[in-house]
């Protein structure tokens, strides 16, 4: 059983934070919120969601799972005005979502959970160091990157104490450092990565200009970024291997 | 091997010494062109052109969509016809680059400006070029899917521009042109069954006619040619095909063929260094264990062609595709991309293996004219001929192979994705 009321601002925004990474997902509807967990299938970016239950106007469920090609039900979602609501109710008998934005009805076919990618367990990395920060410095690290290279590296200088961004293209570098005051706050530690920009810029597609952003960090190690959405009743945790530059 | 014997091995004295010979032979180009402008006096009877066999097609690209649509025939040679087709037996008889401007000079290009659409009066009604087979195009469209030269007379109009003019050493001579009033067939040409097959499905998709026709054993070369008379596709679709364009189209549609095959494959277990050379052009194609990835850094010598000034600096450009492909054109390499992707597929796909692949092409002075992208697609798929060199890791490859480069390690770990870092994935940190 499945019966949920939700702004189109709160939908669309946990939508968008998983199909960046994958084209289907599983959605599982616990009693306590929905939660999505996918990995892009070459295996290198992976997003864990929830939403909880307080997020919606009304929700009912009772632990199920529902396999959503994503773009149709981003294109349905996109159809309401950002202030609108919109009604959500699965059919267990014919396997469909009914979609209801004011008077618009939508009938969503599923897919088997069984037929899309299995559900990656999530790494249990130590990652030594943490960045906190705005949305829009992350934003505007990534931006820089994208104009000189197609890959950034993210380190934290451990005797200074900032953390960095650095991007080496072909002729032109762009180089950023956020010191403890120009962040939210930062645990130093040893830390050094290089990153795919096509991932990152994904990524941070989803993440709201005003929200904290936390970034825990190590050395040739994957990325851990989280952030929270929906007046903080959503969280989003994606993680992204590295780019190795020695062996 | 390990990969410092390897290239020990490669060491290139007899490189040099077919240098020094493509060197001198240019000259004999202008002795060419002139026997070509006395053979095709011969052949002209009053304007037309008797006893002529077109083994190929060329579709120009230039006002697009009202381009010129040619057929190629060699003028005094028409025995020989089969020759002056561009493909993978060019590689394998060791043309230099003046045997293949030699073949290119000697094919006339008679053409005649057609609409991509309704390239027919008749046609203008149902603007398709699917059911043309009459006049110009229709003819021009028959020598495109036979699988051997067809006989046929061309009516020039006007004078031809012979294009003759071999006077200066920089200039690339280009094959001589006519506008065409007419062509006739004077025989039946042979069509293959399968590619009467894509041609009378008219509700199959480009992309999948040209798989089939790839696992039907027609390599891209022919493909090439069906694709750009406009003869696969849905009805609605079909167009004339600039060649340039369908030449890339091919190797793409076929890559990603190619590539869907390997994506679940196992990976290569060791570092593998292959290398190969050819008019002018050192290819080195570095596989590492690991998912999909691939790759292409082009580095010109100044002096080369697209980089003619000598004192100038080494030029590059790179493109490179992670797991799943790219979505956009490339901006930098551009056909050549394609091309060397086919190649490495192509490999891998035969071994059942997938692999991260960094192709690096270097372009030396000698190559001093260019020969089109069929020679880089040549020069891929026969690098993996006989042994390899074997690396530890992936970067010690790079390091050791930019030593023969003529660029710094920094400068291709600036230019090159994968040299910079290749890329991991995460269930390489539980």
């Amino acid at each position: 059983m499945f019966k949920a009321i939700v702004s189109a601002a709160t939908l669309t925004s946990a939508l968008d934070s998983v199909s960046v990474l994958v084209d289907e997902c599983k959605i599982h509807l616990e009693e306590e919120g929905l939660s999505i967990r996918a990995v892009d299938p070459a295996n290198v970016g992976m997003v864990d969601l929830t939403l909880d239950a307080a997020a919606f106007e009304s929700y009912e469920a009772d632990g199920g799972l529902i396999g959503v090609d994503l773009s149709r039900l981003e294109d349905i979602a996109g159809m309401a005005e950002s202030g609108q609501l919109i009604q959500l109710e699965l059919d267990e008998e014919t396997r469909k979502l009914h979609i209801q934005i004011d008077g618009l009805e939508y009938t969503l076919a599923l897919i088997d959970p069984d037929s899309i990618r299995q559900e990656p367990d999530i790494p249990d990395l130590d990652l030594p160091a943490r960045v906190v920060l705005e949305g829009k410095d992350v934003n505007r690290s990534v931006k820089a990157a994208d104009m000189v290279s197609d890959h950034i590296a993210l380190g934290v200088n451990d005797a200074e104490e900032f953390f960095y961004v650095n991007a080496e293209g072909d002729t032109d570098d762009v180089h950023l450092e956020l010191t403890q005051d120009d962040l939210i706050d930062l645990q130093v530690g040893p830390a050094h990565s290089l990153f795919s920009l096509d991932y990152l810029k994904d990524m941070n597609k989803a993440i709201p200009g005003d929200t904290e952003v936390t970034l825990d960090l190590g050395e040739e190690f994957p990325i851990k970024l989280y952030f929270g959405f929906a007046e903080g009743q959503g969280q989003v945790t994606y993680m992204l291997a590295p780019r190795i530059q020695s062996d | 091997m390990r990969l410092g014997d390897y290239i020990e091995e490669l060491e290139p004295d007899e490189e040099a010494e077919r240098r020094r010979l493509a060197k001198e032979k240019s000259y004999a180009i202008t002795d060419h062109l002139e026997r070509f402008e006395r053979n095709f006096e011969q052949a002209l009877s009053g304007d037309t052109l008797v006893g002529s066999s077109a083994p190929s097609i060329f579709v120009g690209r230039s006002n697009y969509p009202d381009i010129s649509v040619g057929v190629l025939s060699p003028v005094g040679d028409e025995s020989q016809a089969e020759e002056y087709v561009t493909d993978g037996k060019w590689y394998q008889q060791g043309y230099a680059i003046d045997d293949v401007l030699q073949r290119r000079t000697g094919l006339l290009n008679s053409s005649k400006r057609a609409n991509v659409d309704s390239p027919g009066i008749a046609s203008r009604l149902a603007p398709s070029v699917q059911d043309v087979w009459d006049g110009f195009v229709g003819v021009q469209r028959e020598v495109a899917i036979a699988d051997r030269p067809v006989d046929l007379e061309i009516g020039l109009d006007g004078t031809p521009d012979l294009g003759l003019d071999a006077g200066t050493d920089v200039a690339t001579p280009r094959g001589p042109r006519a506008t065409a009033r007419s062509a006739d067939l004077t025989e039946n040409p042979h069509v293959p069954r399968p590619v009467k097959k894509t041609l009378e499905d008219d509700d199959w998709q480009a992309q999948g006619a040209m798989t089939y026709l790839y696992r039907r054993g027609f390599d891209v070369y022919e493909i090439n040619s069906i694709l750009s008379a406009g003869a696969l596709g849905e009805a609605a679709q079909r167009r004339l095909v600039p060649t340039r364009w369908s030449i890339t189209a091919v190797d793409d549609t076929i890559g990603q063929y190619l590539r869907g095959r390997i994506k679940n494959a196992p990976s290569i277990d060791e570092v593998q260094v292959w290398a190969n050379e050819y008019m002018g052009n050192r290819y080195w194609v570095i596989l590492a264990p690991g998912t999909w990835e691939f790759e292409l850094v082009e580095m010109k010598s100044p002096g080369s062609i697209w980089n003619p000034d000598p004192a100038g600096n080494v030029w590059m450009a790179s493109a490179a595709e992670g797991y799943e492909g790219r979505s956009s054109y490339v901006e930098e390499t551009a056909g050549a991309y394609y091309a060397a992707r086919l190649g490495v597929l192509e490999h891998l796909e035969s071994i059942g293996r997938q692999a991260t692949c960094l192709v690096l092409r270097e372009v030396s002075d000698d190559y001093w004219a260019p020969v089109g992208v069929w020679q880089v697609r040549e020069s891929v798929r026969n690098a993996f001929d006989g042994e390899c060199g074997t690396a530890e890791t992936f970067h010690d490859a790079v390091s050791t192979v930019t030593q023969r480069l003529p660029v710094s390690l920094d400068r291709l770990r600036r230019k090159s994705t994968l040299a910079a870092g290749l890329q991991s994935n995460l269930s390489e940190f539980k």
